[in-house]
């Protein structure tokens, strides 16, 4: 046994590894599972206490028992993060590839645009969809043919041509950042769980959101003008008396019997509770415990760590605590966490008038760029007549105060107001790099021109849907295994056993491999790893026929294992070499479940290469050596 | 237990029934192609499609008579799962000019059915939307609420507090729901899937999915022309062509007949196509692994012996891989369900006819060329 310890480490270290990657996907099934069972009985017990509940109050409650739940337990978010994913074909979900209306857009930015104009436009869009020139391009080629100067309509009567279809199709890639940023900043908000958007090309965006199934919810999210606000924050003396009641308040909605708590944190407005434990005080203050002020700080922002974003907004939209706040103001978090400290990202909580002093239609233009003096990043920001007027006063009257710019209901700054601004030229400071800037940039505009985007192509999957698939695949596949076993022992007796086994090695590499690559699971996906039972089998096929005929020129067992291997690795090289590039193919050229489909094939060329060519080979050495007969049927 | 033990045929001289049996199946499939064409998915065609469970069995007939008559043309309804799911196919992306009106009657009827008093108007409509103004903020949101309590798709334009106007979605799969609403009130339904496809991205798709197949053809000659000798690189490439075009002329000539099927060209079976190529190319690749062996070994040997040996040799190979393949391409065919059923049956019938051109067309095309020019053939 000694000559083969190196090798039966090798495949029982990889045979192990596959079980581990696998493992937090078994476990995130049964979390799962005892999650919606004590959220059942939860339910349950609460109607039982009070019967005249609501079922949106209840709702809201339940939410938070799973906030909790899940907290309780760290190695769930652990096991979720690492299971392997489905795709949006079989847990359900919206596909959205969306398309700036770049025609829509030009014909926004152009000034008074005549009868002629709009017809050239119709005519250069519909041309656009069937040439590889985009609109912008095609327009300007038209307006030329029939002698008028781009600069009719757009620019200064100085720009040349070229300079023009430069900006506007430096707009068109504007609109697109506006879009990607207003959707992704609406998702977040949304809480969809685990969200793709990504940028496709120059004037695409790729949307997924998975368990999304009610369309009108998600077509809200897309839809509509993003709305941005100019809103005052409001005073530290103000926001702690509203922060401590808020805390009172919601100590004693979550703790309903323990009176005792409350009496504490109303006798004394200490928030650094030293002489607490951790676990105590996030009993006793739960509000401070999600949401912690700093201390020396002036201000009453209070720092909200990246994961208790969602906790503390479920808290705040409880009844009683709304109650708790007054009416003209709200709290509202940042938009972009920042890392503070120990590597932790943190979210900054506001307390701001609720009315807006002013909101974005005013804005007509908005910069990023380097301050020509200090070098800081700055963005610069143009508002019309009637906004400059308002921003006068609004400025005027609030030297000192900080305000915040809020896009969609998240805070992007809040800028100290130096001085009255009059001439409605703003300069927004305290980036931390252009990369910053840029953003505010998109958000500033985004209020003002709204980015005019088109769904393209649409795909929605409803959750019993998914379920089905499911339930096809994997009885498919369970059959197909099944199939697959019995005939190769059939035919190949004990030999037949050992294939059966590396057959079930290679399922669990690929869906090791899968998890481990954090790789998506489609239905095609399963389609190709049944077909990969029906193929992965052929290696080893290959080789026993071989060896067959080996043992039949009167070889020994040993040596006719020996050749049988040996001859058969073109075979198999080659063959499988050839198929894993049509796998490639298909990945490139592929969209979504494709993609999975071909995933899966490649890996499964792999796993099955291993197994036959390493397990098999390993298990025919060892029983050659103890001289144990060769039976290959 | 063995098959094909010391099985020795002469399939190059069974060449002229291959030839008859090849060239039948090509005429047919050309035929076909040409008489009935392929039905291509909305995947490559664009257009809508919408499956639907009800909670009642329900008459496909009544569906698409409601639907034609309401002004939605060129649809196909089927079954979908079981008698009670409906799948509803149009190639329309967006609801016709001529229509358009009157799709939106529904929505100003219920408005006036729950705000009687309110005077609203139409501001803006594109081919995917309408939008309503009222006169009074509070009115706007009432309306949006209320209307989307009913079903519909609507939203306020803007979240600005002063905000007047209201945006009502009037999609394909908006106006299809609304029909059948309307004429099954007591069956009510919810949706299982919802494709949507702009004829941009089918152009797109179409294109990608004819490189991708170009392309798996190119490197397959690239590498197996490096590996072996060209010749038997054209041979196994033309063999996969053969596979290819006469899978495809089967979905023509089938579509039509055997509903039941589903064989309509998606990216899904495009995704088959190019795994039936490499199937295929397994298959070949392994027989002529063992034709080179035999040259190399036999090499005064004639060369159609060494062929036929090489082929008998791998026979049983060929034909216990194909039947597994095969075993587990008909449980997919049979239980995976609707979504996969023409995926399934590109692989069954193509891992079919890949089997029999790895034997009977590959090989013989090498020795057709190698009698034919007086070549030579050593590795």
């Amino acid at each position: 046994m000694k000559e083969f310890r190196f090798r039966i480490i090798i495949v029982a270290l990889s045979v192990l590894f596959g079980l581990y990657l696998l493992y937090p996907t078994f476990a995130d099934y049964n979390n799962n599972r005892n999650i919606a069972d004590q959220l059942a009985a939860y339910k349950d017990s609460v109607k039982q206490a009070s019967p005249a509940i609501s079922d949106d109050e209840l709702g809201k409650l339940v939410i938070i028992k799973e906030e909790l739940i899940k907290e309780a337990d760290p190695s769930i978010a652990k096991d979720r993060e690492k299971r392997v994913k489905l795709g949006l074909d079989l847990q359900g979900g919206m596909y959205l590839v969306m398309e700036v209306n770049t025609a829509k857009l030009i014909e926004r930015v152009a000034k008074d645009p005549d009868k002629a104009f709009k017809d050239y436009l119709a005519q250069a869009e519909q041309e656009s969809k069937r040439s590889e020139l985009n609109v912008v391009n095609i327009l300007a080629e038209k307006l030329k043919q029939n002698g008028i100067r781009l600069n009719r309509y757009f620019g200064t009567i100085r720009q040349e041509e070229a300079e023009i279809i430069a900006e506007l199709e430096e707009q068109e890639k504007d609109a697109v950042s506006r879009a990607i940023e207003i959707i992704r900043n609406r998702v977040d908000q949304y809480g969809v769980s685990e969200p793709t958007i990504q940028k496709q090309g120059s004037r695409r965006i790729i949307v997924e959101l998975p368990g999304i199934a009610r369309e009108e919810e998600a077509k809200q999210l897309l839809q509509g003008r993003a709305l941005l606000e100019f809103k005052l924050v409001k005073e530290t003396e103000f926001t702690y008396p509203v922060m401590y009641r808020v805390d009172e308040v919601l100590a004693r909605v979550l703790n309903p019997s323990d009176t005792v708590a409350v009496k504490d944190s109303t006798s004394e407005a200490d928030t650094s509770a030293a002489n607490l434990t951790d676990e105590e005080f996030a009993k006793k203050h739960p509000f401070f415990y999600l949401a912690r002020p700093i201390e020396q700080s002036q201000y009453a922002d209070a720092y909200v760590k990246e994961s208790d974003k969602n906790k503390l907004m479920n808290y705040l939209n409880l009844p009683q605590v709304k109650d708790a706040i007054p009416d003209n103001v709200e709290f509202v978090l940042t938009a972009k966490a920042e890392i503070m400290g120990e590597g932790q990202k943190y979210h900054i909580l506001y307390m701001v008038n609720k009315k807006p002093e002013l909101t974005g239609g005013v804005i007509v233009d908005a910069l990023a760029n380097l301050d020509p003096s200090t070098g800081a990043p700055i963005v610069t920001m143009q508002m019309d007549t009637e906004g400059s007027r308002d921003w006068a006063r609004i400025t005027g009257a609030n030297v000192g105060k900080r305000c915040a710019i809020v896009l969609d209901g998240l805070l992007y700054t809040a800028p100290v107001i130096r001085g009255k601004i009059p001439t409605g030229n703003s300069q927004i400071e305290g980036m931390a790099d252009l990369n910053e800037a840029k953003l505010l940039e998109i958000v500033l505009k985004a209020g003002a021109l709204p980015a005019p985007i088109d769904i393209i192509e649409e795909r929605t999957v409803g959750p019993s849907l998914g379920q089905d698939s499911i339930n096809a695949g994997v009885s498919s596949t369970l059959l197909a295994l099944l199939l697959v076993t019995i005939f190769m022992i059939f035919y190949y007796k004990k030999a037949g056993t050992v294939a059966d086994f590396a057959l079930l090695f290679t399922i669990i590499f690929i869906m090791g491999i899968l998890a481990g690559f954090q790789a998506t699971l489609t239905l095609p996906g399963i389609a190709g790893m049944i077909l990969t039972i029906g193929m992965a089998v052929d290696a080893n096929v290959i080789i026993y026929e071989r060896i067959r005929e080996e043992l039949s020129t009167g070889k020994t067992v040993k040596a006719a294992i020996e050749s049988g291997f040996l001859n058969s690795y073109s075979a198999i090289f080659d063959s499988n070499i050839t198929t894993f590039f049509t796998g490639i193919i298909l990945y490139q050229f592929g969209s979504g479940p494709v993609q999975g489909f071909a995933l899966t094939l490649m890996i499964g060329i792999l796993a099955s290469l291993f197994s036959a060519l390493f397990i098999t080979r390993l298990i025919f050495d060892m029983m050659a050596s103890k001289g144990a007969k060769l039976n290959i049927g | 237990m063995r098959i094909f033990e010391n099985l020795n045929v002469d399939f190059i001289a069974k060449k002229k029934t291959a030839y008859i049996i090849s060239t039948t199946l090509f005429i047919i499939g050309l035929v076909s192609l040409f008489v009935n064409g392929l039905q291509l998915g909305i995947d490559f065609k664009g257009g809508t499609e919408v499956a639907l469970q009800f909670e009642k069995p329900i008459n496909i007939g009544d569906v698409r008579d409601y639907l034609i008559k309401a002004g939605i043309g060129n649809t196909e309804v089927k079954t979908f799962g079981g008698e009670t799911g409906v799948l509803v196919r149009t190639d329309m992306q967006e609801i016709p000019a001529v229509v358009f009106s009157r799709v939106l009657i529904p929505i100003e009827d219920e408005i006036r059915k729950g705000f009687p008093e309110v005077t609203f108007r139409r501001v803006d409509s594109t081919s995917a939307s309408v939008t309503y103004e009222f006169p009074m903020p509070e009115v706007t949101n009432e309306v949006t609420t209320y209307l989307e309590s009913k079903g519909f798709q609507s939203g306020r334009v803007s979240q600005e507090a002063e905000n007047l106007q209201m945006i009502v979605r009037v999609g394909i799969t908006d106006w299809i729901e609304e029909i059948i609403r309307e004429k099954l009130p007591d069956n009510s339904f919810s949706f299982l899937k919802e494709d949507n496809v702009g004829p941009k991205i089918g152009q797109e798709l179409k294109r990608d999915a004819i490189i991708a197949v170009l392309l798996a053809l190119l490197v397959i000659l690239i590498y197996l022309g490096f590996r072996f000798k060209f010749i038997f690189a054209l041979g196994a490439v033309l063999a996969l062509f053969h596979d290819v075009f006469i899978t495809l002329g089967m979905f023509a000539l089938l579509h039509k007949f055997i509903p039941w099927l589903n064989l309509e060209i998606s990216v899904n079976v495009v995704a088959a196509f190019l795994t039936l190529v490499g199937y295929s190319i397994n298959d070949t690749v392994i027989v002529f692994d063992r034709i080179r062996e035999y040259l190399k070994i036999h090499k005064t040997a004639e060369l159609k012996d060494n062929i036929n040996r090489g082929i008998n040799r791998t026979m049983s190979r060929t034909i216990i891989t194909s039947g597994t393949t095969m075993l587990v391409v008909a449980v997919l065919l049979i239980f995976g369900g609707d979504v996969l059923r023409s995926f399934a049956f590109a692989l069954t019938f193509g891992i079919l006819i890949g089997t029999y051109s790895s034997i009977f067309v590959a090989s013989t095309f090498v020795y057709e060329y190698a009698t034919k020019y007086k070549k030579k053939i050593q590795f």
